[in-house]
């Protein structure tokens, strides 16, 4: 026996880091013990309330965990806090928070359950913590599944939907094929290395494997490859436009952002950290995975008639964008990618927050044409929605603008010149589409020229109930105001977000 | 206050004014929005009046003053304040552009009386004046960005003002394209610049230019030509001008205030600005004053055939704007600032005497219906008619000693210069019969029904019809209301026009060769450093070119008084003589259908391919062939539903990770 305990050693867990993590692992069992009482007070009221409650101590926690400089291990070998983790998580609870007040009134919630609903959402915000904290593959992989398998069950919400259901089971199939891929990757970068830490695959990269090793670099393709898809960058994307459409609202923004901002903050762990030796090797494949990406996402959302499908685009075109902070594989790059993944989550947010509130009210769904004379109608609604496009289009005085800077700042600086003219011009021609939302809620009474391809779309999706008009939504009103609050604010005194990422900025010690 | 506090004033008037406006317009009454966002600028300017006070009270060495308020944008690499440059420069741009604003505001509260958008009106009016301000305030190229991008919308939003009107909304949307394409220009060239010189201060980059950069170096070049496109897209100068006549659909005030005598003079400040750059890159500066020559000819010809008195006013500020442009890129600073400062005055006139004079038309603007006017509007006829001549550069008015100045610097510099400077030339005579064509047409011959009523002391009232396409509209939305106004029974119009005529007349004073120069010697500090500051024409040769200026002006003057008040079976015969001419004037030189083959049907073609290629092949699966095979049999579980597409993603992600794999292998040993 005592040779055992020798032998295994338990390893050192610092319960303080892992606290966060525990609130939003109890707060989901929590839920799914309370929903299983009946009654509209429990079901609408203290599931919500408990499921923000597990998010906003989470927060709290993980603000107190903040401290700039390199990483501490929270499970020896196998977590970690950083400021890159602890800054992803903000923005996952953050989503959290916001998908919580977009579904209390979303009739999904009544008809998955309102436990199993928020118990869902919390494990998937679970898996995301794990995933962006991750300091071997192995980690990464678990929190990569735990993340998704929540999803897959919550985008077929609707269960007697066909188009939900639908939606489901593609994410699920496609997403298997990802994680597959990755696993696939992870277990020949595995071969490469001989280790699954990623300090110890960093040293031993460039020392007793080559950069140039077949074997390593077929590894980091399929990686690659697997991210690219949660990640939503073309040719991987192809789920993206389908899913999002299907899913219902809260959900689909919350894969919007929470799911994106996951994605990214692991490839960048894996990239800049893990592989940060060979980015002579992987930075000109990624940065062309990134040209493609901002081209057919632009090129793919400019014809939507539908909401969801327009934004569904429009977060590939972007996330070509921030793939092409992660290519440089700088300290500046880091800061720029993690900067503009903030201003992203603000920016889709108020963006969906808009759209959930009109498809409950109009015949059109999500069609483009629900917002029609929002202007009138709604200005506390038209207004942030505004805001929101002008913002991923790039416009100035809005985080956005300051997002795209700071990433054509870091890829020049970097030596991608190329890569910042990409992404200038692909911004120029995603005004093509954001403009023409705009145009629609303050022109909407005359005519403004709509794609005039037959829509592809489902119905109103939620219960278009008579009562439920903009006004009597008061939690998706505030949620797209203070987003676009948010956007506009970060836009003009971008300093406190610039101090935050400075701080990520140092998470990898030895990036330039 | 010092005067970097007065700027950060002439900056907070006019954006507290639209915020009030844009908020409180529900409860101004009557016409109080209008004297509020008149009385914004007016503070502007009183401001912009106390920087020049502050300044001139500086020894010249500390005229160039930086004021922060926080820090912008700091990273790493970079830092951009929120901070503004005041020096000669700027100041002497913020007393242009928020004097005329003001007194164009002020013409617009009897211009849009009637419009239901009065409120709107003047809080875009208002945001304009704020971001033109901005962008020459702005002493970092992030801060002009802002600014660059921001008078854009405001443009946009201006030309498309009566948007019910199908016209103007596609007149914005034009402009605004282009506007963006310059954007993207400049935000190009300004990364150029900070690769090079790690800075996005002006002070940071003119100081490392010399030291970075050779003379001529490629990267320097391709920054300042990508400065060009972002300067030329503003100032409507060939290749990037067709927004500019399509401008006109706004109201008559924006065209007055924008597309006249600010926005579009921001491309010539940009330059201006940026001298030490383009001084390292003799090349940029030649292709942007050989384009800017090619502009002044080719728009004052057009002018000529045009027939909406408001377009040949646009294609006539295409044509000055030509001349501002050849002057600051071959090093005549001064003179082409001049010729900019005393533009704004005497084409915002214009531009306010044609609004008066289409108020009495009932909104027709077609010259050939004008005619007689004379006697009607007395106001109207003697301030346009100053306009007129000061655009003709008739002697001893202002635009007269402005423009030659520009000329006789091009043809002092020798060379292509001076061939330039020949063409300039040329085009003063077009730019002199152009100018006596509309005066005569408008106010000589016999006089048109709406003349003879408003002899009688009635307005005409016709019906409200789009000028571009004849289609009748109703006044609910503006066109601009139910009433017209006249600058003859409007005092706020007259009080906007007369101070502007004076200064057509005498703004000249300020740089009288010989005699007074002013205005250069204000500006000196900032142009202190150029290579050109010992190039400077003698007084007997700048005298001999103003001869030569004002012979040319006066023959022309005379020809088109022939030409336009005598016969007009001549003029017909004379239009069919030249019917081949007379056509491609009309159509402005086919650029319009040129860039609609190049351009427009490949990006409607793109957006198609967006759909039909990108989305719809997948559905159908056309693309896919045999690839579709290999993962079939993978993939049967989904076929009951949607058959095609899952498969079609499964294949492609399998094409992806195939020519991944396959790069990967390629760098591997």
């Amino acid at each position: 026996m005592i040779e055992l305990a020798q032998v295994v050693q338990a390893p050192k867990i610092d319960y303080q880091g892992l606290a966060p993590l525990f609130s939003t692992i109890g707060g989901s069992l929590a839920v799914l013990m309370i929903g299983l009482f009946r009654g509209r007070f429990v079901q609408r009221t203290l599931v919500p309330a408990v499921a923000a409650l597990a998010l906003l101590v989470a927060m709290g926690m993980t603000i107190a965990n903040w401290e700039a400089g390199d990483s501490r291990p929270i499970i020896e070998g196998a977590l970690a806090i950083d400021t890159l983790a602890l800054f992803m998580s903000m923005l996952f609870y953050v989503t959290g928070l916001a998908t919580v007040a977009l579904s209390l009134r979303s009739d999904v919630q009544r008809e998955v359950g309102a436990g199993e609903y928020m118990a869902l959402l919390l494990g998937a915000i679970s898996g995301m913590v794990v995933l962006a904290g991750a300091e071997n593959m192995v980690t990464l992989f678990v929190g990569f599944e735990l993340l998704s398998i929540p999803l897959y069950v919550l985008s077929a919400g609707y269960v007697r939907r066909a188009h939900s259901l639908e939606a489901g089971l593609k994410y699920l199939v496609v997403g298997s094929v990802g994680s597959a891929t990755l696993l696939y990757g992870l277990a020949l970068l595995y071969g490469a290395t001989g280790s699954t830490d990623f300090r110890a695959m960093a040293i031993a990269i460039g020392d007793t494997v080559a950069v140039t090793d077949p074997l390593l670099l077929t590894g980091v393709a399929l990686a690659a490859t697997g991210l690219a898809f949660k990640a939503s960058v073309a040719p991987f994307h192809q789920w993206t436009p389908d899913v999002y459409e299907g899913a219902p609202t809260p959900i689909t923004s919350f894969m919007a952002v929470a799911t994106k901002v996951a994605a990214f903050a692991v490839t960048l762990r894996l990239f800049d950290y893990a592989l940060s030796d060979a980015q002579v090797q992987w930075g000109p494949a990624l940065a062309a995975l990134a040209t493609v990406t901002i081209v057919i996402g632009n090129a793919g959302a400019i014809a939507q008639s539908s909401l969801k499908r327009m934004l569904a685009w429009s977060g590939v075109a972007q996330a070509g964008y921030l793939l092409a902070g992660v290519v440089v594989g700088t300290q500046l790059g880091l800061q720029a990618t993690a900067f503009y993944l903030a201003a992203y989550l603000f920016m889709n947010v108020a963006a969906f927050a808009v759209v959930i509130a009109c498809e409950r009210v109009s015949e059109h769904g999500d069609g483009i044409e629900s917002l029609r004379d929002l202007g009138r109608a709604s200005p506390l609604l038209a207004w942030p929605m505004t805001i929101a496009m002008l913002a991923l289009a790039g416009f100035p005085a809005t985080a956005g603008f300051i997002g795209k800077f700071y990433l054509i700042e870091a890829v020049v600086a970097g030596d991608y010149a190329w890569l910042g003219i990409v992404i200038v011009v692909g911004s120029m021609i995603s005004l093509v589409y954001y403009l023409r939302v705009i145009a629609v809620m303050w022109m909407g009474r005359f005519e403004v020229e709509l794609p005039s391809f037959p829509p592809r779309r489902v119905k109103a999706v939620a219960g278009r109930s008579p009562e439920a008009d903009a006004r009597a939504q008061p939690e998706v009103a505030s949620v797209a105001i203070l987003a676009a609050a948010a956007t506009i604010f970060f836009g003009i005194v971008p300093s406190p977000l610039f101090d935050l990422v400075s701080d990520v900025g140092t998470s990898f010690g030895g990036l330039v | 206050m010092s005067a970097t506090a007065y700027g950060w004033v002439v900056l907070a008037a006019p954006l507290v004014g639209m915020l009030i406006i844009a908020l409180g317009w529900r409860v101004l009454p009557g016409r109080s929005a209008g004297w509020l966002g008149s009385a914004a600028i007016g503070v502007s300017f009183l401001a912009s009046v106390g920087m020049l006070i502050r300044l001139l009270d500086s020894p010249e060495e500390s005229r160039a003053l930086v004021s922060s308020a926080y820090n912008y944008v700091e990273t790493a690499g970079f830092r951009a304040d929120l901070s503004i440059l005041v020096d000669p420069l700027s100041v002497f741009m913020c007393l242009v552009v928020s004097g005329v604003s003001f007194l164009i505001h002020l013409y617009s509260i009897s211009y849009m009386t009637s419009d239901q958008g009065f409120a709107r009106f003047f809080a875009y009016l208002n945001f304009f004046v704020f971001s033109m301000l901005l962008l020459i305030l702005a002493a970092n190229f992030v801060l002009l960005l802002v600014g660059w991008a921001f008078v854009g919308a405001a443009s946009y939003l201006l030309i498309s003002f009566w948007y019910r009107r199908g016209t103007a909304t596609a007149a914005g949307i034009k402009a605004f394209v282009i506007n963006v394409i310059g954007d993207v220009g400049l935000v190009i060239g300004a990364f150029l610049l900070f690769d090079a010189t790690g800075a996005l201060d002006y002070a940071g980059i003119f100081a490392a230019a010399p030291e970075v950069f050779a003379e001529n170096d490629g990267k320097l070049v391709a920054a300042c030509l990508m400065i060009l496109v972002g300067a030329f897209a503003k100032s409507a100068q060939l290749p990037l001008h067709t927004w500019l006549p399509d401008a006109m659909e706004g109201p008559t005030p924006v065209s007055a205030l924008i597309h006249a005598a600010t926005m579009v003079t921001a491309g010539v400040y940009l330059i201006a600005r940026c001298h030490p750059l383009f001084e390292l890159a003799p090349t940029a500066a030649d292709v942007g004053a050989i384009l800017g020559t090619a502009t002044l000819i080719f728009a004052a010809s057009v002018a000529l055939a045009a027939t909406d008195l408001k377009r040949v006013i646009a294609y006539s500020t295409m044509s000055q704007i030509g001349y501002m442009v050849l002057g600051v890129s071959i090093g005549a600073y001064g003179a082409g600032l001049f010729h900019l400062m005393t533009h704004a005055f005497f084409k915002a006139l214009l531009f306010m005497g044609a609004g008066s004079v289409i108020g009495a038309m009932s909104g027709i603007q077609s010259l050939d219906r004008m005619g007689g006017f004379r006697k009607a509007m007395p106001f109207t006829f003697v301030t346009f008619t100053i306009g007129a001549l000061a655009l003709a550069s008739f002697p001893l008015f202002s635009g007269f000693f402005s423009k030659d100045e520009i000329l006789a610097y091009a043809l002092e510099r020798g060379g292509l210069y001076a061939i330039l400077g020949v063409v300039g030339y040329i085009a003063a005579l077009l730019t002199a019969f152009y100018a006596g064509r509309m005066v005569f047409r408008v106010f000589f011959g016999a006089s048109v029904p709406e003349a003879q009523e408003l002899e009688r002391g009635q307005l005409a009232h016709g019906t409200h019809a789009n000028p571009a396409t004849g289609e009748e509209e109703d006044t609910d939305v503006g066109f601009p209301g139910a009433e017209h106004h006249i600058a003859e029974r409007e005092w706020p119009m007259k009080a906007a026009m007369a101070p502007l005529a004076l200064l057509a007349v005498v703004a000249g004073v300020l740089g009288i060769p010989g005699v007074t120069d002013t205005l250069e010697h204000f500006l000196e500090p900032t142009f202190e450093g150029s290579r050109f500051a010992e190039v400077h024409p003698s007084t007997s040769a700048e005298l001999i070119g103003l001869a030569v200026g004002g012979v040319v002006a006066i023959i022309a003057l005379a020809a088109a008084y022939r030409y336009f008040t005598g016969d007009p079976q001549a003029r017909v015969a004379t239009r069919e003589r030249f019917a081949g001419v007379h056509r491609v004037l009309i159509n402005k030189w086919y650029f319009d259908e040129i860039f609609d083959r190049a351009i427009v049907r490949p990006v409607a073609a793109f957006g198609r391919f967006g759909r039909t290629v990108v989305e719809s092949a997948i559905v159908q699966g056309v693309l896919v062939g045999g690839t579709v095979g290999i993962v079939r049999a993978g993939t049967s579980l989904a076929r009951s539903i949607q058959t095609g597409e899952l498969r079609f993603y499964a294949a492609l992600l399998l094409m992806g990770v195939s020519g991944l794999i396959l790069y990967f292998l390629l760098v591997s040993s």
